[in-house]
């Protein structure tokens, strides 16, 4: 335990454990004790099983969370090379944060940026360094009691990025997060907030990656992301865990008056990952586009469940997801649409497209609406096709492979997404993983 | 050895039967027209041609440049230089025409692990889209076929077969959905990608009409009717059978049937003929 510098050990979901954490961080005693209500929260709540309505699809009897670390400090030494080359494969940036582990080990913000008020920073760096702007917005859009899952994380958090972008300040360049674990039987939870303030924008690329091990890793983090009035935020997170790793994780919006966000969900790795998006139009005239690009093989399994919630008149929410399963792999899409009362003139749209490459793949889609006001535009759709046969003899008409034809159909199928998310860098990288996965 | 010989080929879809013994024989350096009235199997022979896993070959067989064409995959036969414009293609959402010519022109010319050159395959691109006027070069920006017009769909498949550069090309009633205009300015560009080929070139041109082959000059004419070629004859048969129309061969043609299923041997009679193999 010393040796490794542990400063709790496997299987300890312990109250003592949270206080080893805290203790670690020098926390001010308001985190110590918003740890440890969450633990009770946590203590109290049962584990989801495959009866409860949001946990249907989704089977977590294998996840042994009591058999793993809350904790682990980041590994001495240079990079591995994985992370530094996504690192680099997203070019320029105007920031960039880096954790290994539960620990951040780099962090790096432009002069001028900085100059002009941005704050990036992990999360326990900003709670020493701005500690109003955190306990103003640390989990005040996911409550620690949401689930068992958020009550863990609010009770063991670690890492994280914090983001705060001064009212009327624009970022040019994107701001960078990476996420990494290094260590089977690890859990993280990394925290992020990102506020954007009044007139601001900015974009955001957050990466999920982690070595192959043969034992199992977790991650449970939660991304809150607060835009105020007229704001505009890009926001990309792109997951590739290797395949031991589990995870259950939630992403929530809160958009004020006019303010827009464009997002966009990416999950390429995992063995099993449980995703909920969410965005919270507050204020008029607010818009959430929400795209999502999922591609599974093996034996992976996604279940990703998304929330257009329009609590104010004016508001616009358009969700794309688009998923993709191979071999045995499984995607589930789950998507509410729920409009308050009195959200009138609200346009809600959602559509989830599946493609199956294998007879042994599954895509489960169910669209829900709650839709509580009467004057709105509203529509879903989603559609699930197999490859098509045709199509595949017309490109290899044209001396295609059978292989390189499916690669181009595929590619086909993820292109308007690509159109949608005029972030070069990222597109290419998606390339290169969508042409992975064929190969695989 | 001829470079494509098609022999009593027989074909069914599901059950139906639909090719009952087709013979038909091309050469590099030959243009060869097919018509035929609608349903009598002439787009069923060209998808089979091409390994469309739609069809069952039942029966006969395929020899082009001497190998069994029956037993390669699709994109092998596209490989070795066969081609067919077809008379439906179907579109592929989210791919661009630009990248599909290139993985195609790349496979066609060789190129194993990487892709044929940016900067080559532009080059090329540029000098065909030069040759064939009536096509709009954004189309190579555009998804393959999505949202294109009849006649935008025949070009498209044109710019393909100026791309790969074909030793056979079959094309299935492109002048179809093309404006008056447009089959002559095609037909121009297909004869001179033909005379470019000096003679590594073979076309079989499938029509209902005589138009197009007055820019496009076939040396044979066949007819097929009911799943058989049962017509050759010289470029006059186009003329003849537009003036006449199908009416004249049906009435031979149900005569010979009849006498073949009663003698069961091979008869003639006026110009139909029918070949029991
Ligand atoms: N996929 C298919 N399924 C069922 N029947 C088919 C299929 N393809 C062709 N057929 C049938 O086979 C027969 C021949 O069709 P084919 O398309 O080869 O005719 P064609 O000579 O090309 O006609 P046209 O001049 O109208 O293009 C028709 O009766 C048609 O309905
Ligand atoms: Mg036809």
């Amino acid at each position: 335990m010393a040796e490794t510098g542990q400063i709790v050990e496997a299987g300890q979901l312990t109250r003592r454990a949270v206080e080893a954490i805290s203790e670690r961080h020098g926390e001010p005693r308001w985190m110590r004790e918003f740890r440890l209500d969450a633990f009770e929260a946590f203590e109290r709540l049962p584990w989801p099983t495959t009866r409860d309505e949001k946990w249907r699809r989704t089977d977590l009897s294998g996840l042994k969370v009591d058999e793993l670390t809350p904790f682990a400090e980041a590994p001495a030494g240079p990079l591995p090379a994985g992370l530094r080359m996504t690192v680099d494969a997203f070019g320029a940036h105007s920031g960039l944060l880096v954790q290994r582990n539960s620990v951040a080990v780099h962090a790096d913000l432009d002069g001028q940026v900085r100059e002009r008020g941005v704050v990036l920073a992990d999360m326990h760096q900003a709670l020493r360094e701005q500690p109003d702007l955190v306990r103003e917005h640390f989990m005040r859009y996911v409550r620690p009691e949401k689930s068992k899952f958020s009550a863990l994380h609010a009770a063991f958090w670690t890492g994280g990025t914090f983001l705060y972008v001064p009212p009327h300040v624009e970022v040019a360049l994107p701001l960078q997060s990476y996420t990494w674990i290094d260590s089977e039987r690890v859990s993280i939870f990394p925290h992020t907030i990102i506020v954007a303030g009044e007139g601001s924008k900015v974009t955001v690329i957050d990466g999920f990656g982690s070595l192959t091990a043969e034992y199992q890793a977790f991650a449970d983090p939660i991304v809150e992301l607060a835009l105020h009035e007229g704001a505009q935020v890009r926001y990309v997170t792109m997951q590739d865990w290797g395949r031991n790793v589990w995870e259950v994780g939630i992403i929530r919006s809160a958009l004020a008056r006019d303010a827009t966000l464009n997002s966009l969900l990416v999950g390429l790795g995992g063995k099993l990952v449980k995703a909920d998006v969410e965005s919270v139009l507050q204020g008029p005239g607010a818009s959430s586009e929400m795209l999502g690009l999922v591609f599974g093989d093996g034996r992976q399994h996604y279940d990703i469940q998304t929330l257009q919630e329009h609590a104010a008149p004016h508001t616009t929410s358009d969700l794309l997801y688009k998923n993709a399963v191979k071999d045995r792999a499984t995607s589930v899409f789950i998507g509410m649409i729920r409009v308050h009362p009195g959200a009138q003139k609200t346009n809600a749209f959602q559509v989830n497209r599946n493609l199956i490459l294998s007879d042994g793949a599954k895509a489960i889609s169910d669209p829900k609406l709650e839709i509580m006001a009467n004057d709105l535009r509203c529509t879903h759709g989603s559609a699930t096709s197999r490859l098509n046969e045709e199509h595949l003899f017309y490109l290899m008409s044209r001396g295609l492979t059978r292989a390189e034809a499916v690669r181009m159909v595929v590619e086909g199928f993820f292109a308007e997404l690509f159109e949608r998310v005029p972030l070069e860098r990222v597109g290419a990288q998606l390339h290169v993983a969508v042409a992975a996965k064929m190969t695989e | 050895m001829a470079d494509l010989e098609i022999k009593d080929l027989t074909v069914q879809v599901e059950d139906k039967v639909i090719l009952k013994g087709a013979n038909l024989t091309l050469n590099k350096g030959e243009i060869h027209a097919l018509m035929g009235p609608n349903g009598s199997g002439k787009s069923t022979l060209a998808n089979v041609l091409m390994g469309n896993p739609f069809y069952q070959v039942v029966k006969g067989g395929i020899l082009y440049k001497g190998e069994d064409l029956l037993a390669m995959a699709p994109d092998a036969r596209a490989r070795k230089g066969l081609f067919i414009a077809f008379q439906y293609p179907v579109s592929i959402p989210g791919v661009t025409m630009s990248s599909f010519l290139r993985t195609a022109v790349s496979a066609r010319r060789g190129y194993e692990k990487e892709l044929i050159p940016v900067g080559e395959f532009q080059k090329l691109l540029k000098q065909k889209l030069a040759e064939l006027p009536i096509i709009e070069p954004t189309i190579v920006g555009r998804y393959v076929n999505e949202g294109f017009s009849g006649g935008e769909k025949k070009r498209a498949e044109i710019l393909q077969m100026a791309m790969l550069e074909p030793e056979i090309a079959i094309m299935d009633e492109t002048d179809s959905g093309l404006d008056i205009d447009s089959v002559k300015i095609v037909a121009e560009g297909i004869t001179r990608m033909y005379e470019r080929a000096n003679g590594n070139m073979g076309i079989l041109v499938i029509t209902h009409y005589s138009r197009i082959l007055h820019y496009i000059k076939p040396s044979n004419v066949h007819v097929m009717f009911d799943g058989r070629i049962v017509v050759s004859g010289g470029p006059e048969l186009a003329e003849e059978l537009e003036a006449a129309g199908y009416e004249g061969i049906r009435s031979q043609f149900e005569v010979i049937a009849a006498e073949v299923q009663h003698e069961g041997a091979v008869k003639r009679a006026g110009k139909v003929f029918w070949v029991e193999h």
